[in-house]
């Protein structure tokens, strides 16, 4: 019987089914909030699980975590590695084009002026995003010199240092949908998300919906988890309107309850599966 | 690791803090998410023993995908 810790924030719907799914595989599971671990810096055994689910919502204490109870001997899905690149949207980049992956281009600039100038050399419309941050939130689309004063003088002007990082992105112009492959070792599916913003989170109101992964999209999803050591991802596509496909995102921490439905992709089984097969993690 | 919150074998019922609707108790965890019956509100379960429940927070700065 394997043993799991399920270390989680919030017991949404998605923890609420991989809980059910490893029981179903006979795993011992201990559910473990977030808040409450103290972790301390050394390899004294914490836990009797051999399995670490890291469910945490909250990406620095995912990282911390992850990183700690790796140096401790667990085997954590994702890895520190993984939800490190994954979490940070400017090392998802340096990582995916270390490997040669498709991707819209891409630079960090660190001083507002600096940065418009290189916004100017490429042309608008371009996309600003936190490096680090998520379900869409502050992605800017700038089409203006104009637009683009007013987002960064913030970017630069706000917050701390960590804040002070611009990272710049191709706009692409999608056909009204992009996509999310799912690879949990492998590529196991994915879906199409629908919306007339060119924002296509579904947190964000876009609408899922059924796609089956062609055998070139699920090469490049492969590549791209790989590229970040990946264990079980979701994979952001983007198609651009004259049919070229390139990875934008990486997600370590895999939400699907807005989507399970549509996709009729059985996540949760598949997660608990590659848990209980014991592959991947902190020993490779 | 440490069980932090153990399934609860029975847990009293309590009201929604929006709307008063009763929440059903039992089995709850520390941090599970619950949709209120009564204003469809995301709460969260902040304890049991007796059950307790909070506004669900919308985000955080660094949560979610």
């Amino acid at each position: 019987m394997r043993k799991v810790d399920l270390v989680y924030t919030r017991v949404r719907t998605e923890e609420k089914l991989l809980l059910e799914a490893l029981r179903r595989r006979d795993c011992a599971v201990n559910l473990v909030q977030d808040s409450g671990m103290v972790l301390s810096m050394d390899r004294q055994r914490v836990t009797e699980a051999d399995t670490v689910l890291m469910r945490s919502m909250s990406f620095t204490r995912a990282r911390y975590l992850a990183t700690f109870l790796e140096m401790k001997g667990l085997r954590v899905l994702n890895s520190a590695r993984t939800i490190s690149l994954c979490g940070d949207k400017a090392l998802t980049s340096a990582a995916l084009a270390a490997k040669g992956v498709p991707m819209p281009w891409a630079f960090v600039a660190f001083d507002e002026d600096a940065c418009l100038d290189a916004i100017d050399a490429k042309g608008y419309p371009v996309v600003t995003k936190p490096v680090l941050g998520s379900w869409g939130r502050m992605v800017a689309r700038l089409d203006s010199r104009t637009a683009a004063e007013g987002v960064l003088s913030t970017r630069f002007g706000t917050g701390g240092a960590q804040d002070h990082v611009a990272l710049v992105q191709e706009y692409v112009d999608k056909p009204g949908y992009d996509l999310r492959v799912y690879v949990i070792g492998r590529t196991v599916g994915g879906l199409r998300r629908r919306s007339e913003h060119w924002i296509t989170n579904t947190a964000r109101g876009a609408v899922p919906e059924r796609y089956e992964v062609p055998v070139v999209h699920a090469r490049l999803a492969e590549a791209a988890a790989d590229a970040v050591g990946g264990d079980m991802v979701a994979v952001d596509l983007l198609e651009t309107r004259g049919g070229d496909i390139y990875v934008n995102e990486i997600n370590h921490c895999v939400e699907f309850a807005r989507s399970i439905d549509e996709t009729g992709v059985p996540l949760p089984d598949l997660i608990a599966e590659y848990v209980a097969s014991g592959a991947g993690g902190a020993r490779r | 690791m440490q069980v932090q919150n153990p399934m609860t074998e029975s847990v009293t019922p309590n009201q929604c803090p929006l709307c008063a609707q009763p929440v059903p108790g039992g089995n709850r965890l520390v941090g599970e998410v619950l949709s209120c019956d009564g204003c469809s509100a995301e709460l969260e379960v902040v304890g049991v023993n007796p059950l307790r429940l909070e506004e669900a927070p919308e985000v955080e700065e660094d949560w979610g995908e």
